[in-house]
């Protein structure tokens, strides 16, 4: 089993020192109007640029651009279709953390590209692969307010639509991995069938590129033989909220390539080889298992700067001595 | 029942009890002083000094404007979780991680065995309620929403932690009891967002509030209410304060069919937006309230803590609800 380092999607926007928080401070002063958005894309540029630097140094061969200018992962994407009206605050998962709530009012239509601009800018900024990532339909559907479609299936295959369609973009574009983020599946494993026509049009789209499905807050035990029959190369699993989901996946067996979320993204407490090496020894010991990745649970930035940094360090360590040592 | 319970607790508040959640804009000089105190450049004796003063003015305004259960405004506090991190012992404080847009916390590290070793709150809520003849609220943060929002690098999992911090919190609630507090509000936000362990949140609820002779009012916002509602209404307390403002809808089928049996503190103006809502506007509010629940239940307020506003708008959108409320109690 090959093992590649991966980062799985945000990175903290700003540190503790003050030189850590120009981000920070630009925003406040666009609120102020002392500077313009011209003034705040250079800083939050700049900030991708450390983000992605960040991620190299540490080790990590599979980079994303940190999701620097996301306000957060539902109204960055929705926020750019027409018909879709950005509304109030909504709690994010589990986290304490936020999102603007969409409201879908009209049918939407896709306006301009949804993340492949800032995928450019990070790949010509980026010694190594970089990742685009996309939040999926069913989560996008799920967290919107949905005012324009007959239900909530119209308004995933709708977005379903858009989301192929940025695919087919990014691949052109070079992208080598597109990962389509779809933690609401978890909560509303229903979907999960749903998802399977929205993922054949987008594999239709990809090119060469590697389509890949990634779950997280949430168990995925129990949905796990579901989703590996979902028609995507790679298939991510957050491994922090279950208790069973090493046995699951090695008594039904691997039908494709995992992202193997076993690094902690909502915690700081460090791996050890304990909380690590098992489950890799477990599934590097079953046949026909081919590349896996190995990545935090989920994006980064619920951890404070200095911590991820550490966190993704201390994972290319744990790969490295994996690999290294008598598991090679 | 749980106007009952007031009663029996000496409390004699009229239909619509008017309130807040608890926190309120900190004026600027505060800002200044609490910025000048982190970088070791003023005294604590003279920022608590400024702290008071700010104390004191919110609640001689929350005087004015006519609410009739007051909070101390948390003048003293920065976020509510890490302000009792803070002071517990088993905690570190943490680094910055985002909240949401713009704003950032310091989210704590739970690096030993949590203690209560002093009171928190207490001399807070001494001080606000010798400023008024009106029940002051006690005001905490739960323990699952203090695990939750906590990160944990000691306890081996989660229920531990919300285990050892609910058992210490409840030494704060005995501790404000002890000291008169009647009305004790106890925010868990974190409540609604793991239907997987609404046991576990709706235990160490119990562990703090259980055989405590006080009105327990517990604060949930910003998360799914439906796939919780059922358990929501098994916690331990006697007044759910839900963020309702803009979404009763999401409410309204199943507390049809599933009779919602505590006092509610109904959310009736957004923290969030700069909008003040018309006298006319929290009016419809209330009148909706009052065909979904118990007139006798329904206390008014706004959907959160009010920090997120200036004083300005706070002031505004408190004045609109004491006087809708006001009208609204001529009707019914």
């Amino acid at each position: 089993m090959r093992l590649i380092a991966a980062s799985t999607g945000s990175f903290p926007r700003i540190g503790d020192g003050s030189q850590e928080q120009q981000l920070r401070k630009a925003l406040a002063s666009l609120d102020r109007q002392e500077i313009d958005l011209s003034g705040l894309k250079a800083v939050e540029e700049e900030v991708t640029r450390e983000a992605i630097a960040l991620q190299a140094v540490a080790g990590v061969d599979l980079l994303t651009d940190g999701h620097i200018r996301w306000h957060d992962a539902v109204s960055h994407v929705m926020g750019k279709l027409q018909g879709v009206q950005v509304g109030p605050l909504s709690r994010f998962f589990d986290t304490n953390t936020y999102y603007r709530q969409p409201i879908v009012q009209e049918k939407i239509v896709w306006q301009r590209p949804l993340v492949l601009d800032e995928f450019l800018f990070a790949q010509r900024n980026a010694p190594k692969p970089v990742k685009p990532v996309l939040t999926g339909p069913c989560t996008l559907a799920r967290l919107s307010v949905n005012q324009a479609y007959g239900n909530t299936d119209e308004l995933m295959e709708a977005i379903g639509i858009v989301i192929a369609e940025e695919v087919k973009a990014l691949a052109e574009a070079g992208a080598a991995v597109i990962q389509i983020d779809e933690p609401s599946l978890l909560q509303n494993p229903q979907d999960i069938a749903r998802l399977r026509p929205l993922l054949e049009a987008a594999n239709r789209c990809k090119g060469t590129s590697e389509l890949a499905l990634y779950t997280y807050f949430g168990d995925a035990a129990p949905v796990c033989d579901e989703l590996q029959q979902l028609p995507v190369d790679i298939l991510g699993l957050d491994f922090t909220y279950s208790t069973n989901l090493v046995e699951i996946l090695t008594g039904s067996g691997i039908g494709k390539k995992l992202g193997l979320g076993l690094v902690d993204g909502r915690n700081t407490r460090m791996e050890t080889e304990a909380d690590i090496f098992p489950v890799l020894e477990a599934l590097s010991a079953l046949p026909g298992v081919d590349d896996c990745y190995l990545n935090p649970s989920c994006g980064l930035e619920y951890l404070p700067k200095e911590r991820a940094v550490a966190k993704l360090k201390n994972m290319v360590g744990l790969r490295d001595k994996f690999i290294g040592g008598k598991h090679a | 029942m749980p106007r009952i319970k007031l009663e029996q607790l000496g409390l004699y508040l009229p239909l619509l009890p008017t309130t807040t959640v608890g926190s309120l804009p900190k004026p600027d000089y505060l800002l200044t002083a609490r910025a000048q105190y982190a970088r070791g450049a003023m005294e604590y004796a003279k920022l608590k000094e400024l702290e008071e003063q700010a104390t004191r003015f919110w609640i001689e305004k929350q005087d004015e404007i006519g609410l009739d259960v007051l909070v101390d405004g948390e003048m003293y506090r920065g976020d509510m979780v890490a302000y009792f991190a803070e002071t517990m012992k088993g905690f570190q404080t943490g680094k910055l991680v985002r909240s949401y847009g713009n704003r950032y916390y310091r989210k704590p590290v739970i690096a030993g065995a949590v203690e209560w070793c002093n009171p928190i709150t207490l001399d807070w809520w001494r001080y606000a309620q010798s400023l008024t003849q009106k029940p002051v609220k006690g005001m905490l943060t739960g323990p699952y929403t203090v695990m939750d929002w906590s990160f944990n690098e000691y306890y081996a999992n989660r229920r531990e932690a919300a285990v050892a911090i609910a058992r210490e919190i409840r030494k704060e609630v005995e501790a404000l009891v002890d000291a008169g507090a009647k009305i004790i509000q106890i925010d868990e936000p974190a409540i609604s967002t793991r239907v997987d362990e609404l046991d576990l949140a709706r235990e160490v609820m119990e562990m703090v509030t259980d055989g405590i002779a006080a009105y327990f009012i517990c604060h949930i916002c910003y998360g799914d209410f439906l796939p919780v509602y059922r358990h929501m209404l098994s916690l331990s307390v006697d007044n759910l304060d839900l963020e309702t403002c803009r979404r009763t809808h999401i409410l309204e089928d199943y507390i049809a069919s599933n009779r919602f049996d505590k006092d509610i503190s109904y959310g009736v103006v957004d923290v969030h937006s700069h909008k003040i809502e018309s006298e006319q506007t929290i009016e419809a509010s209330i009148r909706h309230a009052l065909t979904l629940f118990d007139k006798e239940s329904i206390w008014i307020g706004p959907d959160c803590g009010l920090k997120t506003r200036n004083s300005e708008e706070s002031i505004a959108k408190l004045t609109n609800i004491v006087k809708a409320v006001s009208n609204i109690r001529r009707e019914i």
